[in-house]
């Protein structure tokens, strides 16, 4: 068998050029894709800069000023100064006004509306973000601008995906309560905006679920790398049909080699060659594109196995088309049987498109091809580095991998079978 | 040793070879000979167990080889009738894999690579790649391969098909030593003078049946009282066709080009009746040639054909 190997991988040696555009053509694209379509895919916030804002005021301005007035003595005339002045410009009624003055108004639009509804509505991502005032937050304020008191009088504020502009507003905010903290020569302890995915790392993305976030560099990264590793397994059927054509394959069926080496030969360059195309395009992608920057140990260990029982899925079912190109009486029909098929798992297994432009039965066939599954399983793993989420991915793909093992057997033409 | 008993195969429904009868005697060199689809291709890949017959057996001393090859496998080099190689590995990488596949020791491999180069002579040429050969070459290198494994019975299913004459009379001549050596051969072709020149006995086939078969001597002699006679003229006159047709002893007359082939009884009136109606009908002889028998003429006795229609 160990002959058989090294003929195989001697002759993609021989052929390397064309066999290194093939390993290295999925890491191009990626890039170039990357660099082409940004914003035609994935979040609708980078698609121009109009954000769209849910306020929330649950603060009782009025009521906070009165019962500040009524709790507290005014201890001198400054304070009482001070308290005049932020009841003639008062900070909520400052920052919503400000959220609406020009400088915001040409990219942020202001929705006001209760709680409940802008979280549901950043949630499901058709608000960019959620600006929340919270109850009693003028009161506490004033504790602590006028009393110099500690409180928790924070904003808060939720986005449904980290963008450019949502920082941007985010900043924007925090520059406007700075300011009025500068004003009243107050410390600016309190008037923080607080945003609501603290947990996150630093300078993350986030959403509000508190994952990382996908983006079209990684969709790009998995379906480019699923795709072409496909397009292999169909490039080693069509050799096996230039070794049936140039007869050399009939050479070694005169010999008394076990039958069998002769497929597990190309089963095994199949999963060598498989397995550098993966390796290229996740770590090519990492080191381009920076993709997986934020991702620790366990996201490689993760990521490498089931690239790696992917490669092997890819070569059981490369066994499968290479024993049926021995056996058509044809080449061609055999090469344009694989293209098809390659073409038809890559648009169900959503390598072409993102799978959910599918219908949802298409989707759920999608999701049992080798290719989708894996394009589906990594999309997760990104964000979310959950051992217990590999499971059923390992164990659809073992029986991929075993089923098409016996089917490349089953199918490999007996003696004086062959075309 | 090597026999094939009724050998027959059938492609959707189309015989290809019928009920062909054929044996191998240790150390001898026989002949397979036919036109162009007679068959003999088909017959090689079963007697080497490429291909199942649809009838009939193949059997090496005594035992039928079709359910159990492995015995002759060892035994048998094929040399087919394409260029089976890796046009993209070297020579030496060519025999290197067949060698090991077809299980020559480890500690033997290299030496036996290098005597079957040295055999064909290309040994210089070994790291060159297939496809920058000539056709000689490749045949050459396709003959080695064959070899690799010392095997007892050779078969060369048309080993000099578009080469120079100088390959193909190395080629011819290594069979020859092979053979003196002990190798038994059977040597398919469809040039009459190969085989005549190389093999002990002959098989002729056409339309997938062996029409004739012996020593060179014994088919000779099936035209021992004929002769064959070729005529160039200066023009085909359908008259003078006809008219030499009718002449007394002649069995056929054969058109190629401006030539005709006549095969006659042994009778000297023949030329002097040629003579006349060519006068008659104001045809020019422009070269006349009693021919010696050969094996071409023979098939062209049986089947009233060239062989390279
Ligand atoms: N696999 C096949 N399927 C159908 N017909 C075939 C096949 N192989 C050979 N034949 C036919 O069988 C006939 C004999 O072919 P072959 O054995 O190659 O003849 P030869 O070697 O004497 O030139 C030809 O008419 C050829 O077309
Ligand atoms: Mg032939």
């Amino acid at each position: 068998m160990w002959a058989f190997l090294t003929k195989d991988l001697l002759l993609f040696w021989r052929d390397r050029k064309e066999v290194a555009v093939i390993i290295l053509l999925p890491i191009v694209l990626v890039v170039l894709l990357s660099l082409v379509v940004p914003g035609m895919f994935g979040e609708e916030t980078s698609e121009s800069y109009d954000l769209d804002l849910a306020l929330v005021v649950e603060d009782q301005q009025d009521q906070g000023f009165e019962r500040f007035q009524e709790e507290v003595e005014p201890s001198n005339d400054q304070s009482q100064q001070m308290i005049d002045q932020l009841q003639a410009m008062p900070p909520v009624d400052g920052l919503v006004a400000y959220l609406n003055s020009p400088e915001l108004a040409e990219w942020v639009t202001v929705n006001q509306m209760d709680l409940d509804q802008a979280q549901t509505q950043v949630d499901e991502g058709e608000l960019d973000a959620a600006l929340i005032i919270p109850e009693h937050y003028t009161y506490q304020l004033l504790n602590e601008m006028v009393l110099d008191e500690p409180s928790e009088a924070t904003l808060q504020f939720q986005a449904s995906g980290q963008s450019q502009e949502v920082d941007m507003l985010r900043q924007m905010i925090q520059r406007y309560l700075d300011q009025i903290n500068l004003q009243y020569a107050v410390a600016s302890s309190g008037s923080q905006v607080d945003s609501a995915n603290d947990n996150l790392p630093e300078g993350g993305v986030e959403n509000v679920e508190g994952q990382s976030m996908f983006s079209m560099e990684h969709y790009f990264t998995f379906s480019m790398a699923a795709l072409f590793t496909l397009f292999l397994a169909a490039t080693v059927a069509t050799r096996t049909g230039i070794e049936k054509r140039e007869q050399t394959f009939n050479r070694i069926a005169l010999t008394n080699a076990p039958p069998l080496y002769y497929l597990m030969g190309k089963t095994i360059s199949t999963f060598i060659l498989a397995w550098l195309q993966m390796m290229f395009v996740l770590v090519g992608a990492h080191l381009i594109l920076g993709v997986f920057t934020e991702e620790g140990p366990t996201f490689w260990v993760g990521l490498i196995v089931m690239a790696t029982l992917y490669a092997l899925a890819i070569a059981a079912i490369s066994s499968i088309m290479t024993s049926t190109m021995l056996r058509v009486k044809n080449n061609d029909t055999g090469d344009g049987i694989f293209m098809a098929v390659v073409m038809v798992l890559g648009v169900i297994g959503g390598n072409f498109v993102p799978i959910n432009v599918l219908p949802n039965w298409l989707q759920q066939i999608g999701e049992l091809t080798p290719n989708g599954l894996i394009l589906a399983t990594l999309t997760e793993w990104v964000q979310d580095q959950t051992y217990s989420l590999l499971v059923m991915p390992t164990v659809i793909l073992v029986a991929i991998i075993v089923t098409a093992l016996s089917i490349g057997i089953a199918v490999y033409p007996k003696r004086g079978e062959q075309s | 040793m090597l026999e094939t008993v009724q050998l027959s195969k059938q492609f959707k429904g189309k015989t290809v070879v019928d009920e062909v009868d054929l044996y191998l005697d240790q150390g001898e060199s026989v002949g397979l000979l036919g036109p162009n689809g007679a068959g003999k291709s088909t017959t090689i890949s079963m007697i080497s167990s490429l291909l199942k017959p649809t009838s009939g057996d193949v059997t090496l001393n005594q035992q039928s080889i079709i359910k159990n090859p492995a015995e002759l496998r060892a035994v048998l080099g094929v040399v087919p009738q394409d260029i089976a190689l890796y046009q993209e590995l070297s020579a030496y990488e060519n025999l290197k894999f067949f060698g090991r596949i077809y299980g020559v020791p480890k500690q033997q491999l290299e030496s036996r690579i290098q005597e079957t180069l040295e055999i064909v002579g290309i040994k210089e040429r070994q790291q060159g790649l297939i496809k920058t050969f000539s056709g000689g070459m490749k045949r050459r290198v396709n003959i080695a391969t064959a070899l690799l494994h010392n095997p007892k019975i050779l078969i060369l299913d048309e080993p000099t098909v578009g080469i120079d004459p100088q390959s193909r009379h190395y080629i011819l001549e290594m069979v020859r030593q092979l053979n003196q050596q002990g190798t038994t051969v059977l040597y398919t072709s469809h040039y009459m003078g190969e085989v005549e020149q190389l093999c002990d006995r002959v098989y002729i086939m056409d339309h997938g049946q062996v029409i004739a078969k012996g020593t060179k001597a014994e088919l000779l002699s099936i035209l021992s009282n004929e002769d064959t006679i070729n005529v160039q003229l200066d023009r085909i006159d359908d008259e003078f066709l006809s008219s030499a047709r009718a002449i007394d002893g002649v069995r056929k007359v054969e058109v190629s080009g401006n030539s005709i082939h006549i095969i006659a009884k042994q009778e000297r009136q023949i030329v002097s009746q040629l003579v006349k109606i060519s006068d008659q009908f104001d045809v020019q002889i422009k070269n006349f040639q009693m021919e010696t028998p050969s094996l071409e003429n023979v098939f062209l006795h049986l089947t009233g054909r060239t062989l390279r229609d």
